[in-house]
């Protein structure tokens, strides 16, 4: 009776394992009533919502450009993104900016967000692989799924986020 | 013989400052000091009375191969023991006599301190020790005039105090792979030195052909010989060293006045320096791929004609080989006398001191010149440090960013309604700092345009001789800058434009006898700065174009109507339109039209102009027109309902606002204006970019800008001309394939305004209708 136990332990290791190099501290958010975060590294800062102005031919999630201090940066809906309904901006909207390796150099993009919560430090051990949900490609958007204080946080893959919803974009036109 | 005194000061002195610059890992600073410690050598007559003085420069010598083949540390600490050696050495030839033995310890205590490790006794000529016994083979093999660069034997390097010296220049043989990927750090700083003196010899080559006889471009040409050949030696590249090193010998000849710099030596010289410089990409292939690139090029037969050449056509009435070698440090007696031989060893660079004698080649003229002014000629080199071109970029977005939030601030409706004139005045003076400030950011990364120039020094001589036309090129303006990174685009414009000028421009010499022109046809090539552009000519006294024949042809390819009214000056400028250049064109049209519309579109995207002035059998000129910098734009600006954008302005020839009676409307085929006679199709920017709120829906209400984008005119709709201005362009962040938008731009009030890329604009409005 030790074998079936001895594979479960050695399973739980390996998902530990495998989820256990998220561990650090991410930046969390809301948006549509769930809270979502992101590994702090990426963040370059935080804004307020400011006057975007619209680039043509793009999808509807690129909201268009920015001034950030004289650099100009794509800015993208992340409720749009994710097909959810959109939302009027206000005080509490915010631009997160982080930073993404694009096709040459690294690119800054700014994601807008209903609100910016925190930044916790998420364990490894609070952190479980994301749900298999068929052959959704928006799940491979979840780095995976953490539980701090009993509140269930979606960590964001950034990188493909962004890579996906912009930069891949450019590449097929 | 107080002349040789004072060279080897000069050598000594110039070793010093080396010294002092020196920075660990330099291998070209040390190569050079070694030439030098050579060059002191060499002054044989001054140094062989003073043995022990000489034994300390080949101990000296040899510390310092040691060092670059890796066996001393190559530290800095060591460099300044060396440094204080050659302080040793100084002092001695400052007194004039041989060393003491005082000073010799000291200097025994300086070289052995790091790591070399050598005796006064030895030194000071003690028989029985090994030194002098080397010494006297230097001495004795110095006379016959070969540089002892040559890479050392492996055995000798064993023993500390023997000098590895022995001169086998062109004996070292080219053995199979090699053992040079020892160090390829040292490799590597030699090929990126190696490309810089190949470019430079191909420069001063060229410049020789326009003053033949100039002593200095001959030194300019020999030194970098000189030292690919020193260093290519201490790495082992054998065949490289062998080449360089036969070359240098015939230069040298030159350099003496024993042979002269005729058009055979030119062309040895290019043709070598080619085969060098396929010789070094081929060691960074093995380098960056692995040693099984390699490949070890048959140089004999060059080497062969190297020394035919310099045996072949010594001129009779010039001292004897020997002597003028041996006889160096007669030259002081006749240097009064712009006739003279230059000293034979003289230090390859010695830039003020010593006045070179000139050897006369042709005409008396020019050698007196380069005789009494050895100084004046040599152009002015500022200083220069190298900056990542990130950090000036960044410089450059921040000093924007200053200029616009100054802006801001100034128009912040409560700071405006300020009227203190203090604070006036001191807004007046912050925009002036900020204004020179962005001035100079700006110039940052302004180049001269000389390099691209002198690359075409090499185009039309080649494509002359190919040809057999005799074109003088004539430059001008080289100084010129131009933006860092508009350099590498206009190259091959620049080259095709050439080419054409020597390949269809001008006739061959027999034609233009025929037309009454002078046999040698003339190409200028102009930089100039006009008003906010930078404009590059090319004129040449050719053929010109035959504009009968372009009309021709433009007609038959549908370019034109034939009933079509254009001036001269119009139907020259067709040669760009893109139907204008198919290869079988090249006779037709008097060899003119071969790919233009490249060219065109080529400076287009530089956002510059191209046109053309021609008289038929007098010669063309082409203008090209480019803005100073890519990182600005001259535009105009223009809104869209909300949204504002930016116009570039070499593209918008007017704007008007139209009158119903020109405006048509075609069913299916779009709507369109008709301008001075014209029909321009319409492009409602608001539509074709999607912006919701327009202030216009009628054209006739609205503003048209008429743009023209490679030949094509379109009326654009727009709601206001809002006005002119310099915008700083800047990218979209990850978007960089925005169909209709070149970029974008901070405007005044800190937002940002998008930069209408006009050829996108036009072929997406085509899609859409």
């Amino acid at each position: 009776m030790t074998l079936p136990a001895e594979s479960t332990s050695k399973r739980a290791d390996e998902s530990v394992q495998g989820v256990s190099e998220l561990a650090g501290k991410y930046l969390t958010f809301s948006l549509a009533n769930e809270e979502y975060g992101v590994g702090i590294l990426k963040v370059r800062e935080i804004i307020g919502v400011m006057e975007i102005t619209a680039v043509p031919h793009t999808p509807p999630h690129i909201k268009g450009v920015i001034n950030l201090r004289g650099r100009v940066i794509p800015v993208m809906d992340l409720r749009l993104k994710f097909g959810m309904p959109a939302k009027g901006y206000d005080e509490r909207t915010c631009v997160i900016v982080v930073e993404v390796q694009g096709r040459s150099s690294a690119v800054q993009v700014g994601m807008v967000v209903d609100s910016v919560s925190e930044v916790v430090n998420i364990a490894g051990s609070e952190i479980e692989p994301p749900p298999s949900m068929g052959a959704s490609t928006e799940s491979d958007n979840i780095l995976g799924m953490a539980k701090v204080k009993g509140e269930v946080k979606i960590l964001l893959d950034v990188d493909r986020v962004v890579g996906e919803g912009l930069l891949r974009q450019f590449e097929e036109m | 013989m107080p002349q040789d005194e004072h060279a080897v000061a000069k050598i000594l002195d110039d070793m010093a400052v080396k010294i002092l610059m020196v920075e660990p890992g330099d291998l070209s600073v040390v190569g050079e000091l070694l030439a030098a410690a050579e060059d002191l050598l060499a002054t044989r007559d001054e140094v062989a009375n003073l043995p022990v003085l000489h034994a300390m420069a080949h101990a000296f010598k040899s510390a310092l191969e040691r060092m670059i083949m890796g066996e001393l540390p190559d530290s800095a600490e060591n460099y300044e023991l060396l440094g204080k050696a050659i302080t040793q050495i100084q002092e001695a030839v400052r007194k004039g006599a041989d060393m003491d033995e005082a000073g010799v310890e000291a200097f025994a205590r300086h070289l052995s301190d790091a790591g070399y490790l050598v005796s006064a006794a030895e030194l000071l000529g003690d028989p029985g020790q090994v030194g002098p016994k080397e010494e006297e083979q230097a001495a004795a093999a110095a006379p016959s005039g070969d540089d002892a660069s040559a890479s050392p034997p492996p055995e000798e390097e064993a023993e500390p105090a023997t000098a590895p010296a022995a001169p086998e220049p062109a004996a070292t043989g080219s053995g199979g792979v090699p053992d040079f990927l020892q160090d390829k750090e040292l490799l590597g700083g030699f090929i990126d030195e190696a490309f810089e003196h190949l470019e430079s010899i191909e420069v001063n080559v060229l410049e020789l052909e326009q003053n033949p006889g100039d002593l200095d471009i001959i030194n300019n040409i020999f030194r970098p010989f000189h030292t690919i050949k020193g260093v290519s030696g201490f790495l082992n590249l054998r065949t490289i060293n062998k080449l360089a090193h036969a070359t240098e010998n015939l230069l040298d000849d030159v350099r003496n006045g024993k042979r002269e710099m005729d058009s055979d030596v030119i062309d040895l010289v290019l043709t070598v320096g080619d085969t060098l410089r396929s010789m070094v990409e081929n060691i960074k292939d093995v380098l960056e791929n692995g040693p099984d690139r390699y490949q070890d090029l048959d140089i004999s037969a060059q080497v062969a004609h190297i020394l035919a050449l310099q045996e072949g056509k010594s001129p009779a009435d010039s001292a004897p080989e020997a002597a003028v070698i041996d006889e160096g440090a007669a030259a002081p007696e006749d240097q009064a006398a712009p006739e003279t031989t230059a000293p034979g060893m003289e230090p390859a660079d010695s830039f003020t001191a010593l006045p070179r004698a000139g050897q006369p080649s042709n005409s008396e003229g020019p050698a007196p010149a380069a005789a009494n002014g050895q100084a004046a000629p040599r152009k002015k080199m500022g200083a220069f440090i190298k900056v990542d071109v990130e950090k000036l970029d960044a410089l450059v977005n921040a000093v924007g960013e200053l200029v616009i939030m100054q802006s801001l601030v100034r128009q912040n409706p409560l700071v405006s309604k300020i009227a203190d004139p203090k604070l006036i005045k001191d807004f007046s003076q912050l925009s002036r700092i900020t204004s020179d400030l962005q001035h100079t950011a700006m110039s940052m990364r302004m180049v001269p345009i000389k390099q691209t120039f002198d690359k075409m020094i090499r185009l039309v001589r080649d494509l002359s001789k190919k040809s057999g036309k005799e074109v003088n090129l004539v430059m001008e303006g080289a100084d010129t800058e131009i933006d860092r990174n508009m350099v590498d685009s206009i190259y091959d414009p620049l080259v095709h434009m050439m080419r054409n000028s020597v390949d269809h421009g001008i006739q061959p010499p027999d034609e233009r006898v025929k037309h009454g022109k002078s046999p040698t046809g003339t190409v200028s090539l102009r930089a100039y700065q006009k008003g906010g552009n930078m404009v590059i000519e090319i004129e040449d006294d050719g053929e010109g174009l035959n504009t009968i024949k372009i009309k021709k042809k433009a007609e038959s390819r549908g370019l034109i109507q034939s009933g079509d009214n254009l001036s001269d000056h119009e139907l020259n400028n067709l040669i760009f339109m893109p139907g204008f250049s198919t290869a079988d064109q090249i006779t037709d049209v008097s060899g003119r039209g071969v790919g233009m519309d490249v060219v065109k579109k080529a400076v287009e995207k530089l956002r510059g102009k191209v046109e053309v002035q021609s008289q038929s059998g007098k010669g063309s000129l082409f203008t090209i027109r480019l803005p100073l910098t890519l990182a600005i734009i001259d535009g105009i600006i223009v809104r869209v309902g909300s949204e504002r954008y930016i116009i570039p302005t070499t593209a918008i020839q007017e704007s008007m606002k139209p009158e119903r009676k020109n405006y048509n409307t075609v069913h299916g085929r779009g709507e369109s204006l008709l301008v001075r006679g014209e029909l321009l199709p319409v492009i409602r920017l608001y539509q074709l970019f999607g912006v919701e709120d327009p202030t216009h829906n009628d054209p006739c209400e609205a503003i048209v800008v008429v743009v023209e984008n490679e030949g094509r005119r379109r009326a654009l709709m727009v709601d206001e001309l809002l006005g002119k201005e310099e915008v700083v362009i800047k990218n979209l962040g990850g978007m960089s394939d925005v169909r209709g938008v070149a970029g974008g731009t901070i405007l005044g009030d800190g937002r940002v305004g998008l930069i209408l890329d006009l050829a996108g604009v036009i072929a997406s409005a085509a899609e859409e209708s």
